[in-house]
This record gives C-alpha cells, structure tokens and sequence, in this order.
C-alpha cells in the first residue's frame, strides 16, 4: 500500500452541535477548516435526510421573496430546485402532502438516495411558477420543469426541484424540523448521522486514498464504534480508519502525560482523567450539565428574554463569572460566605515550616477590595498579575478620584446592556450561511464566535450555542448609537487602553485585571485587534440587515454559573480522578487540569471551575505540616512553598522502626514481600490543583482558542497514525483488517 | 490510546452466527462480575473489564410505580446526584443477589452503557460466589436467557476465576470483598465446598467501624456534597462554622452514608494501615505502654476541612479485620472470627493431602486486600499458625489486578479455546429449562 500523505488524510469531529471536518494536515496545524451543523432534515422521502430543510410548496401559494428568487441547496451536487420561496411549510404538513403526492412515489419507497428520485422525479412533474395556479398534480409542465433546471445548473449554484405540480424549496435559514443526530455526545438517530458523515465526505470530496480519522465521543459504545467503522469502510469505502478518544486528542493537544481532562459541551460535560497517555475508561463520565445549563439557568433568572436573547448575553463580554472576593455589585453581604480564607497557618505549622504568606499584601486589599481569596489566586497562577493589577488600580482610583468622575468597570455596575443583534428574514438572498459548510478562512480563524451566521431566531439558539456572533469585547465605537458617539468623544478616559474605553459594554473584569498591567503594550494590540474585530463584525452586520437592540440587565449576569453547573464538575471530577486505581498518580491529574469545550467560552467560567473545585476538594498546605512536623528530622521536609504535601514515598515506605529491624534481621523477608507486595500508599489528593498550560507552538491556535483543541488533537494523532507511523504499530484499522475482522478490528486498534 | 489486547477469535460452537449486516463474524463473550460494591462488565480476551459501576442503586419510593415501587436511579451519576426523597439502596446480601428487578436493571445498564447496545448477541459468562444456592442461579439463568436473550451463558465461580487470573490451577483463594471475605480452596479448577468459609469482615464492615470511630471522636462527617466551600480547622472543641449547600430538603439518610462512604474510602486508601504483627497491637489506645513504638502519624483533612492526625488508630479498623473483638463499634450477636482464624479454619476442614499445597498457593485478592500492609500481616499470622509447613502468598502487585481479580479470570476463561464446549445455548435452555445450570454448571 502506498504511503498515506498529510494532504489526504480526513479528519472529522462529529459533536452534539458542531461536527468538524478537514482534508489534510497543514504545515502547522490549524483549526478546522470546515464546520458543519451536526443535524440533517428530513427529506422528502422517509429514510431521506438533507443537510436543507426541504419545504413542500404548492404552486400559486403565497411568496415571500422575490420570484425568481432561488437559494442553492445542491445537498448532494444534484438540482434541489426551487423558484419560490413560501413560507415555511410546518413539517407534518410536508409529510402529509407528499403521502398524498400522486404518482411519483412508487420510485421513493425504496431507494435512500434522494438525488436518483430527485431526477426521477424532475423529469414528470415539474412546474414553474409562471404557471403556478394548481396545487396538486400537474403533469404538464415537464418542458418547463427543465428548462429551469438548466438554468439553475448554469448558475452553479442555485437548485430548484419541483415534483407532481409541488415545489420543493431549500431552505437555509429555517431549522424547523432539523433532526440533531446527536444528543449529549451519544448517537440517537443512527441514520441521520450516517447521513451526516456522507454529507461531510461529500463536502469534503477527498480522493479515493484518503483515510479518515474520527474524534470518537466518550461516551459511545463499543458496539457504536463497530457500527461506524462498518459505515466508513462500506459506504465510504475509505482506505483506512481510525478513532481517537475526544479526551484523548485533548490531552495530546496539550502534551500532556497525565491530566484531567473536563469537555463542557452543549448539553453535557466530559470528564476523564488521563495517566501516563492511557485513558482511565473505567472511572470516566459524562454528566448531563453544558454550556445550555447556563442558558436555562439565564433564562430562570430573565424570564422576558428569548432563548436567543439568552445565547446572546451569555456571549457578551457584559456576562462573566466574578472571582470570589469580588462582590456583585450591591450583594457585597451575600458574597462574604464564600469567602475562603488560607488556612491559619498559626495553629497548624508547627515545625513552622511555612512562613505565613505576605501579611502586608493581604492586609492592602482587605483594606481595600475586601477580602480576596488569595489561595485561589495563588493557585491560578496569576499572583503576579493579579498583585500588578491591584497596584495599578489603586492608583487608577486615585488618578480617577482626582479626576471626578470615572467610568466603571462591568464588574462594578449593578446593571450593564449589551447589543443583541437579530438577523432578519429578508437577507435570505444573501446567501447560504448557517447550513453550509463554513469555510474558516485562513487568515481569520474564528474568535469568540467561530459561526458567522446565525439562523432566524429560535433554532439556532436550541441547537447551535455557537452560532450567533456575539457582540463582543464592549459595544466601543458604535456607530450607529448617538449617546454612544457623544461618549466616544468625551476625552477623559483614564486607563492606557483608553481609546478603546468602551462606552457601554465596560472591559471584563479578567481582560481589565491581566491587560492593562504589565504589558500595557500587549494589551492594547489585543484590545485593537478585538476592537478590528468587532468593527468588522458590525459591518457584516449591517451588510446582512441585523437589527440590533441593547439590552440592560442587572447582576443575574454574574450568576450564569450559579445553577449548580461547577458543583455538578467539580463533583464528577472528583470522583472521576478518585476511582483511577492508580491512586499514586491522582495527584498528578489534578495538577494537569484541562478545560475545554465551548461550553466554558463563558467569561472566568475556567477560573471559577477551578476555584470551586480548589475551594471544596484541595487538601489544605497545613496538611502537609502537621504530618511532617511530628516526623523525625531525617524524613525529607516538603518543598518550602508548603503548597505542596510531602512525596508519597516518603512516608509510604517509611516502615515501623521494628519492622526495619526485623527486616534487616531476615533476609528471608525481602523475598516473602516479593510474593505479597504491599502497594505503596499514597498521601490524601489533590494536594495541588493547576490549570494545564497551553503550548505555545502552535500559533493558529492561540487566537482561535484552545476550546477546540481536540481538532488540534486530531491532527496530531493523525500525523502518527497515518503518516509516521504508516500503520507499523496498527494505529488504524486497513482494508485488509477489516476485511478479516470486520467491524471489531476498531477495537483492535 | 488506551490500547486493548485481541480480542478472542472463539466462536462458541452453540452460538449460531449471530444475523449482522458484515455477515456473521465472531462476536466477543461479555464476562459479568456482579460484586456487592460494584458490577463489572468487559469483553472477554481483555485484560481489564470496560464498566464498573456502583452496585448500590437510589431509588425515589412511590407505592405507585408497578415494578420497583419507586424510580430506580443507576448509574454513578444518578446515585450522586442530590434528590429529594431517594434512598440508597444495594440488592445484593452477602454477595448473593435479593433484588432480582432491580439486579437485572444494572447488569443490563452495566453492558449497555459503554459496552453494547445488543446484549442478545454476545455469549455472557457470569462470576457467583460458591455459597450461592441454586434457586439464585436458576434466577440468573433465566435472567440471562429471558431478559437479555442471551446467545449462550455459563456461570463460573469467582474463586475460580481468581485462582486462573493468577495462574493458578490449585490455590487457596482469600477474597477480601466489600460485604465479606471468603476461603475457598480451589483444586485443578474444581472450588471446593468443603473448607470453604466467609465472614462479614470485608470493606463494609472497615467503612462501619471508620463511621464509628469518627463519630465518638466527635468528628462531624459531612460529605463533600453538603458543603458549599471547606474551612480548616484542627480543633474541634472550637470547629470552623460549618457552610453547607442548602437543597431545600434533607437527602435521605442512605444517601447521606453513601457520600460519607466516599471520603471513609479514601481514608482506607491513603490512611489506614494494617498493624503488621499479629498480637502485639495495644488494647487500649489511650494507655500505650511508654516504650511502645507507633507509627507515624498521617494527617487526613475531612471535607469539611477539618485536619487531624491519626497515629496508632489509624490501625484499629484493620485491626478488627484480623481480631474482631477490637473493632470500635461494638458487635451485635456474636463476634465473627477473624481472617486468620477463618484460614486456619478452611485448612483444617479440607483434605490432609492437599494442605500443604493449599498454603503454598494462598492466592489474595478482592479491593480491601489493597490496605497497607494487609498482606504482610496475613502472612505473619500465618506463619505463626503454621510453623511447618511453607506458607506462600500470592498476591497481584497492580490495584486493577487485586480489584478485578475474578473479572480478569472470567475473561481468561471465557476466551479459552476449550472453553466453547462449555456454553449453554439458549437451544439448551428452551428444551430443559432453568435446571439446566445444575445439570452442566455445578
Ligand atoms: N486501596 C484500598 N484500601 C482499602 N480498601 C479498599 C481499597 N480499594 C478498595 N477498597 C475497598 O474494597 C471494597 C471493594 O472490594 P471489591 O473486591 O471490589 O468488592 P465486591 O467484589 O464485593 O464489589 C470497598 O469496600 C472498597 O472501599
């Protein structure tokens, strides 16, 4: 067999909203370049699925756009056409008309490939409008049916098809009736989503010598695999397959050996621990709780906004989770419960071993801000910014005092609006955005939003959370708001980033505490560039007719988290790291935290993650203390940060004094414990909790977000299958294998 | 990445091929370990098994629901979430199953929630402990066959899957479970009834005793569940004011023990020890003769942040394992032997000619043989009981070998060339019915 190359290798990603896909291995490993609504609709068929919605028009109904007007669909490279476009048809409607098509479905029973009847079909009954006055069964218009049909394929793009005097009509925008072959990661209509995987092979249109490589979610089944390994060797007749585990291709993105990975997804949150590169299948989980537990959450909270208004806001950058220490605004008494406080070192160091962290420090910002939890800071990594930034604000304080009035911060006002922007109807023409493959442009990978374009309204926001573009990074430089303008120009902006000062949408509170400290300079770039960002987005915007509307709302914004969504992970990933057997390694997962998942773009949702899980399961540094303190002085001391306990081996292998001696007396006892080992004990977990840094050698990455960084996964594990690897150590199932082992070689692999 | 070893070649002969879309290739055997702390499942030629779920099960009663009286919960998400009104229960007593409905719910959740979504076609062996009586083993096979329509089953005993997973056709095999520990002595794969014995004195009985023990310490034992956030504390005449998670109602007292299990767990893992010497452990732990050495202490921080250190009585619970009349908790009734005892005992009754083979393949497995120092001290009593002869512990040196010990062998079995004359076809069962398992499965 020939060797496989980098640019024929597919990878593809299905998720429970998003499936992505991509043909070939970059030079430098990119984002996917291909996303893909993982739903289909039904087609006119049963059996059939469309990555379109099909409406069933009858001819003479009402039209709602233009004649002539004809959006392509061209689902399978075959005319869909369509002249007009109607309203759209509710979906049992389409059902039972079609049952009630007269003579066409004797082709339809049968055949699952929708473009054969499709042609069938155009050759009997094609109508056009022009002479669109009948409803049902008019035969007569074959000529016509065709001509348009000719027309439409000149034009490249846009497909009509009509049947038995109905019209058929593809419609983009409408997700009405869309069936999500997946629901929380798990495969629930098996047929749509094969439809899907044809429909992104399709797309993708590789060669004949190009092997796949699927991202396999967590929580599918043995027999799930074998059922997808059958379809892509049968139906797509791929020369080669693999499937990596999603947590799998998480923690090779981020190089690491042993980590916790947790995938907050649209309905449901992945949690695995990972030792040593292996998988801890047995104590891994899946929890029914994602990015749309906030929404509802939201929701419960701001019963008047509509489920998109809901996505919206949770996009905004107006919508964070504050850090603890951090009062919401006109709540400060509420807030000082969940204060935690270091350990009193006082009563617990009694070899004295940890010297009470900075009392000066923590003394300026009670004085200050309350009190912070320094721990969680501590733990986060951030001190150094952190404490940069509470100089810096002091001083903004004074400089803002002496100046009069300062604009607030977002995590100091009680209420704060964001700009909701709602797509309409009329730019249908515009083009195919929402239901097509949307190709990542090279140059610009996806920010906060990697989905342009949103659909009408309800759907997206069911479905796909990433669909709308969020108003991003503070509504500065609105053109269109006339308070806006005069805000714009009034000239006493105090912080560095000033001209970006936003005039509604204030900075969040993370960018405004690690941007404007040390690097000002970096900060800025940042600020401009999401500020470029944001103008373009406006501009498409404008471009494509969004209304746009601001909305205020109060303090709920900082409560998105509150539903009980970081207790749910917080809680399975405790009990995920503590059934991996290997309780020597626990500790080592816990200090290669790793979140990802689009679920958790929400502002300070991975910091709040962390410190809820640092808050409640951490053992204490004291811990570590009172254990050594009692210990004899030959017993290695922990390392002086007193964050960390003691090794393991120190105290595990430590054996009474006696039994030392009994041991050094017989030899005969060395050789017993060879038969009866006793496992090392391990000390308490997790004694260290750290967010997993994210490499640094992959620049397309850094912009676009390391929440999808299992497709960056993917294209590793691929280059090694595939490419190094050429299939020496059976990193892929072959032809051959499959061939002889059927749909189980997956599990040989 | 987590590789898997091949997967077993073997059709059984009694297994018609099975009606797939590829045209009947070989389907793996699933091996099902039922123990009373949590079910196992996995693909037999696998070195490990796939699933391991709780064997303890919630349930929301409601005289209203036909079958189970109430909405069963399964799952480890499901028994850890906090729900009004749902009681944590366990269907099985003394490792033989009470609650069939309930049993047969998570053995099917058990295979079908990583492993397959067909249970009707693989081949499914099934691990019981030698104790089950024959009414319980008619039950599974009807079980297998009625409700899971199986192709072909067979019921092996856990000892003897144990003895083979350590590559041991003759062993004496101490399985120190969750509800109990049990003798078996196992000859060329036959286990045998005489010299066989159990006693309660397994993990539950050690998370009882830590319960105990906390409490009279004045430990107040909240979950991680019921807490908002933890403060620490080491003093708890003056303990740090408790924050809990309000619900909104009180979860269910089971529900309570069964979080509390969670932290008495991992206590065992990481704290308790096992005193080494048989005899020699201080009857009274507030008078420590002077120049008694002890052991160092280790601290343990409770979830609700209290920190304390624990000298000597981290042994105590251990202790009770091999001298049961130290155990904290008093017992009710009479006070069971302990494990050596219990050996001595399973020696005693079996053939002379085989003793010394038997204290020569003493096989230790089962998860509360993972305490520190268990096996050490096992093989001190020993000793001292039997001066003469050679006794020999074998013991896995991986925690996932100790922990699935019987799964592993079922596994080895089930994927066994010879082993396809063994399987009950479901032809088989139709013709004679669930008697079927006493005719070709003793
Ligand atoms: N490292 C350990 N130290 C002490 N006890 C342990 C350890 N690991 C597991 N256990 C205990 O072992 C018991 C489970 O043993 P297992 O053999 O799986 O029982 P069963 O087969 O009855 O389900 C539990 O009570 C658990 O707490």
């Amino acid at each position: 067999m020939p060797p496989f190359r980098d640019d024929h290798i597919l990878l593809i990603a299905p998720g429970s909203t998003w499936t992505l896909a991509q043909l070939g291995l970059p030079e430098s490993f990119t984002p996917a370049k291909v996303r893909i609504p993982s739903r289909m609709f039904p087609g006119i068929e049963e059996g059939q699925y469309l990555p379109n919605k099909v409406h069933e028009v009858a001819e003479g109904q009402e039209l709602v756009f233009g004649n002539g007007e004809v959006i392509t669909a061209g689902p399978n490279g075959k005319p869909h056409k369509k002249r007009k476009v109607g309203e759209a048809a509710p979906k049992p409607d389409a059902a039972s008309a079609n049952g009630a098509a007269t003579d066409t479905p004797n082709a339809d029973g049968d055949s699952k490939k929708p473009k054969l009847e499709d042609g069938a079909t155009e050759t009997k009954g094609d109508t056009t409008m022009a002479d669109a006055t009948d409803d049902k069964g008019n035969h007569d218009d074959d000529e016509e049916g065709h001509d348009d049909d000719e027309d439409h394929d000149m034009n490249g793009t846009k497909k009509d098809e009509g049947a038995n005097g109905k019209i058929y009509y593809d419609d983009d925008f409408d997700e009405e009736g869309a069936i999500w072959c997946m629901e929380q990661g798990r495969i629930v209509n098996w047929e749509c989503f094969f439809a899907l995987l044809l429909h992104v092979h399709e797309t993708i249109n590789p060669t004949f010598h190009t092997p796949i490589l699927m991202i396999s979610q967590p929580c599918w089944t043995c027999t799930d695999k074998e059922r997808i390994c059958q379809f892509i060797f049968e139906k797509i007749k791929a020369p080669g397959f693999c499937m990596m585990d999603a947590a799998a291709a998480i923690s090779a993105a981020y190089g690491a050996q042993s980590s916790l990975v947790v995938d907050v997804g649209y309905e449901k949150t992945d949690v695995t621990a990972i030792i040593d590169y292996n998988v801890q299948e047995l104590g891994r989980t899946t929890i029914p709780v994602g990015g749309n537990s906030m929404n509802k959450h939201l929701q419960k909270m701001l019963p008047h906004l509509s489920e998109d208004e809901i996505e919206q806001l949770k996009h905004s950058s107006i919508c964070e989770i504050l850090p603890p220490g951090i009062p919401i605004p006109g709540e400060e008494e509420l807030e000082k419960d969940i204060i935690v406080r270091p350990p009193d070192l006082s009563t617990v160091a009694m070899g004295g071993l940890v010297p009470p962290k900075a009392p000066e420090e923590e003394a300026n910002e009670e004085e200050d801000e309350g009190v912070t939890n320094i721990a969680a800071i501590v733990a986060s990594g951030k001190t150094q910014e952190y404490l940069a930034k509470k100089e810096k604000e002091k001083a903004d304080k004074k400089a803002g005092l002496a100046l009069g009035e300062k604009r607030l911060p977002n995590y100091k006002r009680e209420s704060n609006s964001f700009l909701y922007v709602e797509k309409v109807a009329e730019h249908l023409g515009g083009g195919q955005k929402s239901d097509h493959p949307i190709e990542v442009p090279d140059g610009e990978h996806m920010d906060v939003d990697p989905a342009p374009a949103p659909a009408p309204e309800e759907p997206s926001a069911e479905k796909a959370p990433d669909a709308v573009p969020a108003p991003s990074e503070g509504d500065a430089a609105q053109p269109t708001s006339t308070s806006e303008e005069a805000q714009a120009a009034n000239p006493d902006a105090p912080k560095p980033a000033a001209k970006a000062e936003p005039a509604k949408g204030a900075p969040s509170l993370m960018d405004s505490m690690f941007s404007a400290t040390k690097d000002d300079d970096d900060a800025k770039r940042a600020q401009d560039k999401a500020l470029r960002r944001e103008e373009k987005k406006r501009q498409e915007a404008a471009q494509s007719g969004e209304k746009r509307k601001e909305i205020e709302v109060g303090t709920e914004r900082f409560k998105v988290a509150e539903g009980g969504i970081l207790e749910a992970i917080a809680d399975a990933a405790h009990r995920v790291v503590n059934s991996a057997d290997d309780y020597n390694q626990r500790n080592d997962c816990w200090k290669s935290l790793i979140i990802v998942g689009n679920g958790c773009r929400v502002r300070g949702f991975k910091d709040a993650l962390l410190n809820t899980m640092v808050a409640k399961y951490q053992v204490s540094p004291s811990s570590g203390t009172i254990f050594t303190s009692e210990l004899p002085s030959n017993i290695p001391t922990p390392s002086g940060t007193g964050t960390n306990t003691p090794q393991p081996s120190s105290f595990n292998t430590q054996p009474n004094a006696l039994l030392l001696q009994a041991a050094a007396n017989n030899a005969a006892a060395a050789a017993l414990a060879h038969h009866h080992p006793s496992i090392p004990q391990a000390n308490q977990s997790p004694s260290e909790m750290k967010i997993a840094k994210i490499p640094e050698y992959f620049p397309e990455w850094k912009d676009a977000g390391f929440e999808e960084c299992v497709f960056l996964g993917a294209q590793l594990g691929a280059k090694i299958y595939f490419v190094t690897d050429q299939g020496a150590n059976k990193g892929f199932v072959t032809r051959a294998d499959y061939n002889m082992q059927g749909p189980q070689a997956i599990h040989n692999i | 990445m987590a590789s898997t070893p091949q997967m077993s070649q073997v059709l059984p002969s009694t297994t018609k091929p099975a009606e797939l879309e590829y045209g009947g290739d070989e389907i793996s055997a699933l091996v099902l370990d039922p123990g009373t702390n949590t079910t196992r499942c996995g693909f037999a030629g696998e070195d490990t098994p796939k699933t391991c779920v709780p064997t303890y099960y919630g349930i929301i009663p409601d005289p209203e629901e036909q079958k189970f009286l109430g909405k069963l919960k399964i799952g480890e998400n499901a028994i850890h979430s906090v729900v009004d009104g749902m009681e944590i229960r366990n269907p099985m007593h003394d490792g033989i199953v009470e609650n069939w409905e309930v049993t047969t719910e998570i053995w099917r959740h058990c295979i079908e929630y990583r492993l397959s979504s067909r249970v009707e076609e693989h081949p499914l062996l099934v691990t019981e402990p030698i104790w089950n009586p024959l009414k319980k083993r008619e039950k599974t096979t009807e079980i297998v066959f009625e409700d899971f329509n199986v192709p072909a089953y067979f019921l092996v005993k856990s000892a003897v899957c144990e003895s083979f997973a350590n590559s041991k056709p003759s062993a004496l095999v101490v399985d120190v479970g969750h509800a109990y520990t049990s003798v078996t002595p196992v000859l060329d794969g036959i286990p045998l009834k005489k010299g066989s014995e159990r006693t309660p004195l397994g993990g539950q009985h050690l998370n009882n005793q830590l319960r105990h023990q906390f409490t009279e310490l004045g430990i107040r034992m909240a979950p991680w569940l019921m807490i908002k956030t933890k403060s620490t504390y080491t003093d708890l005449t003056n303990p740090a004011p408790l924050r809990t998670r309000d619900y909104g109602f009180e979860p269910h007292q089971s529900h309570l023990e069964l979080q509390q299990d969670r932290f008495i767990h991992e206590y065992k893992e990481c704290i308790s020890e096992t005193w080494p010497e048989p005899k020699s452990f201080p009857a009274d732990l507030n008078n420590v003769p002077e120049n008694f050495r002890g052991l160092p202490d280790k601290a343990y921080e409770f979830p609700d942040g209290y920190q304390r250190r624990f000298g000597l009585d981290r042994c105590l619970a251990p202790e009770s394992l091999f001298n049961p009349s130290v155990a904290p908790k008093p017992w009710t009734g009479e006070t069971p032997k302990g494990i050596a005892e219990m050996i001595k005992d399973s020696i005693d009754h079996i053939d002379a000619d085989i003793r010394a083979n038997m204290l020569s393949n003493i096989v230790v497995v089962g998860g509360t043989s993972l305490l520190y120092r268990f096996n050490e001290r096992l093989n001190q009593e020993l000793t001292a009981m039997f001066p003469g002869p050679r006794v020999k512990i074998y013991s896995p040196g991986q925690i996932a070998e100790r922990k699935y010990s019987a799964w592993l062998g079922g596994s080895i079995l089930a994927s066994c060339g010879a082993f396809h004359q063994l399987w009950i076809s479901k032809q088989e069962y139709d013709e004679i019915g669930a008697n079927i398992i006493e005719r070709r499965a003793k």
